[in-house]
């Protein structure tokens, strides 16, 4: 159907023409450089890019035929193929931009499987970010109130992706692993390398809030949760606490959130115990209403200092205690910056620091020692361009506004 | 509240919202059915806000949890578009629709589970899921619609493709807003505001594709064929950013999105 009208057919061949040449650039020169682009060639090339646009938006005043490039069937197309292409990206396994592919054969040599710094992905990002300024620059050059809502959308969705294309390579994100009371400033990047910064960051404390315990049955052969399809499960809010687990009724008469097992001979007991290490534990117990028998004993979920415990209903079954989900896992921290500054602060998932233009978050800790861990690792992230990409992002959600009310046509 | 209450609240839900279908198809009783299917809309909103309260958290974190909401959107998408043009048919897609949902979540219930990862705390969850329900709901009765006009070729389809178009720019308000909180979002959870995750990776190809459908239909009004066949082809890759990189295996064990285990 495309076929037959003009202006699709131009469309399609640039956009394949691109493709081809992306593939050929790609099996020549591998992948691009994903630090090709540092301060200041981004910026240089940026405002080269705009500059051209601005050129060819001048010209294509007097220059009918390249109008074309600012209207619906190069934008069809060109979003189109770029469609084509993240499809393909979604339905491929991604590799990290740092894996060398050079030794690899085949498929893997296209560069689908990084696409983002892939060859033919850059030059139709590029033909469409060349679209989309046009498409801006001609409806602004004739402005009129009733385009506020299209300059909102089209300019704002240009500066957002303006922004994160040339400023990718500027975007720095580096791993920092900081031990109990012990200052670190060097941290790791995406290939490993150190990287040493102008600040330092020290763990003062380091806290989990969990949610309630939790029973569940397991299967005693298998292991597997029961019932098999949907497991079941209590939490275990307060005590004491009376629940129902298939046709098991379960009275919880202690609840130690920081108890210590200890071993006699055959019997594992659970006692009040509030120093490094703990773990949780639940006295229960268990009445079957079917048979009639009873269970009581102690279940926890163990730690790496303490054995967990379950108890034993039947051959078939038995209560255990699943690890507890952290609820929130947060770092108090002292950070040192060059100019002499120290400042305490906390931080926690959802909630980064900023100090010195970078953003420091909390990634993760030692998860065998769990809430008792004596290490947190941070990710520091610097994105100078952040600003435009924000502002472009500001601008669309106005926009979004304007294309809700925009819609209810007469009919 | 918990999800074997369900059945109480969803099933006279689903009663008056068939009902006030039915009745939509009578003009005389174009208030009674306008009411209904209100009624059923709050019938419903009561469980969802006890569940809401008893999980102590929003009840958007499971795939059952998410059908929940667009259980109840679906309605109200259709019947603002009853009540602004008059569709006689159209609650009765968007209740069967509705239905279908409801049924998945009475045949495959899913535990009650209280925990909210620590990333998932944010004040930005409840609105980016939400609108993103809202957009997939208009975006759903625009489907149907689509594939209403394909089948029956009537003569009125110039007015009816017209309502494609207003779904499709509702419903792009909805998914360009419920993708740029998820980017402010992510910026403060995980540090960048893109990461081509596999989730992002389909919300990218779903936006592109609802995008191309506006330009399209402003270029060549007159092949609405083609627009319609775009539009479900939007739809599906919809489909594959909610729940199909759940199963697709480039996905697997690679996405940050996948929260629950049993789907
Ligand atoms: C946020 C995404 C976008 C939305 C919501 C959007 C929406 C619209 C709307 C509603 C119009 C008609 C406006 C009017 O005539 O006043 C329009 C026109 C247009 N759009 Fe978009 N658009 C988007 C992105 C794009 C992109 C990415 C391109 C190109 C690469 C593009 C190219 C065009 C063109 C060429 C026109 C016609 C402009 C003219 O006639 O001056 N749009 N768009």
């Amino acid at each position: 159907m495309w076929k037959q009208t003009p202006g699709y057919i131009e469309g399609w061949t640039i956009c394949s023409g691109l493709f081809i040449t992306g593939i050929v650039l790609q099996l020549y020169s591998g992948k691009i450089a994903p630090d090709l682009l540092h301060f200041p060639i981004n910026l240089i090339s940026g405002v080269l890019f705009l500059i051209g646009l601005l050129l060819f938006h001048l010209i294509s005043i007097k220059v009918k035929g390249i109008q074309w490039f600012a209207g619906y069937a190069a934008a069809v197309t060109s979003l189109s193929s770029l469609l084509l292409l993240v499809i393909i990206m979604g339905l491929t396994r991604q590799l990290p931009s740092s894996y060398d592919l050079s030794r690899e054969n085949g498929f893997v040599r296209t560069g689908f499987m990084q696409m983002t710094v892939s060859w033919p992905f850059i030059l139709l990002m590029l033909y469409f970010l060349w679209i989309l300024g046009l498409v801006v620059l001609r409806r602004l050059s004739r402005f009129k109130w009733k385009d506020t809502g299209f300059v909102f959308n089209h300019l704002g969705l240009f500066i957002a992706l303006f922004g994160a294309v040339w400023g990718s390579a500027d975007l720095q994100r580096l791993r920092m692993t900081v031990s109990m009371d012990t200052p670190e400033w060097r941290a790791t990047n995406e290939k490993n390398e150190t990287v040493e910064l102008p600040l330092a960051i020290e763990l003062k404390a380091f806290t989990i809030d969990e949610y309630p315990p939790k029973l569940m049955l397991l299967d005693n052969i298998t292991g597997e949760a029961l019932p098999k399809k949907e497991p079941v499960n209590v939490s275990v809010e307060t005590c004491p606490f009376e629940a129902e687990l298939l046709d098991w009724k379960l009275e919880i008469v202690k609840d130690l959130p920081y108890a210590a097992g200890i071993s006699n001979s055959d019997t594992l007991n659970y006692v009040e115990f509030h120093g490094e290490g703990a773990t949780s534990a639940l006295y229960v117990k268990a009445h079957n209403v079917t048979d009639d028998t009873r269970k009581e004993g102690w279940v926890s979920c163990g730690n790496y200092l303490f054995p967990y415990a379950s108890l034993r209903l039947n051959e078939k079954m038995s209560l255990i205690m699943p690890e507890r989900e952290p609820k929130r896992y947060a770092s108090d921290v002292m950070v040192y910056t060059k100019s002499g500054d120290s400042k305490e602060a906390s931080i926690e998932v959802n909630k980064p620091l900023s100090v010195a233009g970078w953003k420091i978050y909390q990634l993760s800790y030692d998860e065998t020692l769990g809430k008792w861990s004596r290490y947190s690792v941070f990710e520091l992230v610097k994105d100078p361009w952040l600003p435009v990409v924000y502002s472009g992002i500001g601008m669309m959600l106005v926009g979004a506004v304007f294309l809700f009310i925009s819609a209810p046509k007469k009919i | 509240m918990q999800w074997n209450h369900f059945l109480y609240f969803a099933f006279p839900s689903a009663v008056c919202w068939a009902i006030a279908a039915i009745l939509a198809f009578k003009p005389q009783h174009y208030r009674k059915s306008v009411v209904l299917t209100l009624a059923g809309v709050v019938i419903f909103s009561l469980f969802i806000v006890g569940m809401w309260m008893s999980l102590e958290r929003p009840p958007l974190r499971t795939m059952g949890e998410t059908r929940l909401w667009y259980s109840f959107f679906l309605p109200i998408a259709g019947l603002i578009t009853f009540m602004r043009w008059k569709y006689k048919w159209i609650l009765s897609f968007s209740t069967l629709l509705s239905l279908i949902f409801i049924c998945i979540n009475i045949f495959r219930p899913e535990i009650h589970n209280k925990a909210l990862m620590p990333a998932l705390q944010s004040p930005w969850f409840a609105p980016h899921v939400i609108v993103y329900m809202l957009a997939y709901a208009v975006f759903g009765v625009a489907t149907i619609n689509a594939l209403y006009l394909l089948i029956r070729k009537t003569e009125k389809q110039a007015s009816s493709i017209a309502l494609c178009d207003n779904l499709v720019y509702v419903g792009s308000a909805f998914l360009i807003v419920g993708m740029l909180f998820g980017a402010i979002w992510a910026k403060a959870a995980w540090g960048h505001y893109w990461s081509w995750d596999p989730k992002e990776t389909w919300a990218a190809a779903t936006w592109m594709g609802y995008i191309i459908y506006i330009h399209f239909r402003l270029h060549k009004p007159s092949e609405k064929k083609t627009a319609c066949y775009l539009l479900i082809f939007s739809f599906i890759l919809l489909q594959v950013c909610w729940f199909g990189v759940n199963y697709l295996p480039a996905a697997r064990g690679n996405s940050v999105h996948v929260y629950s285990q049993n789907l």
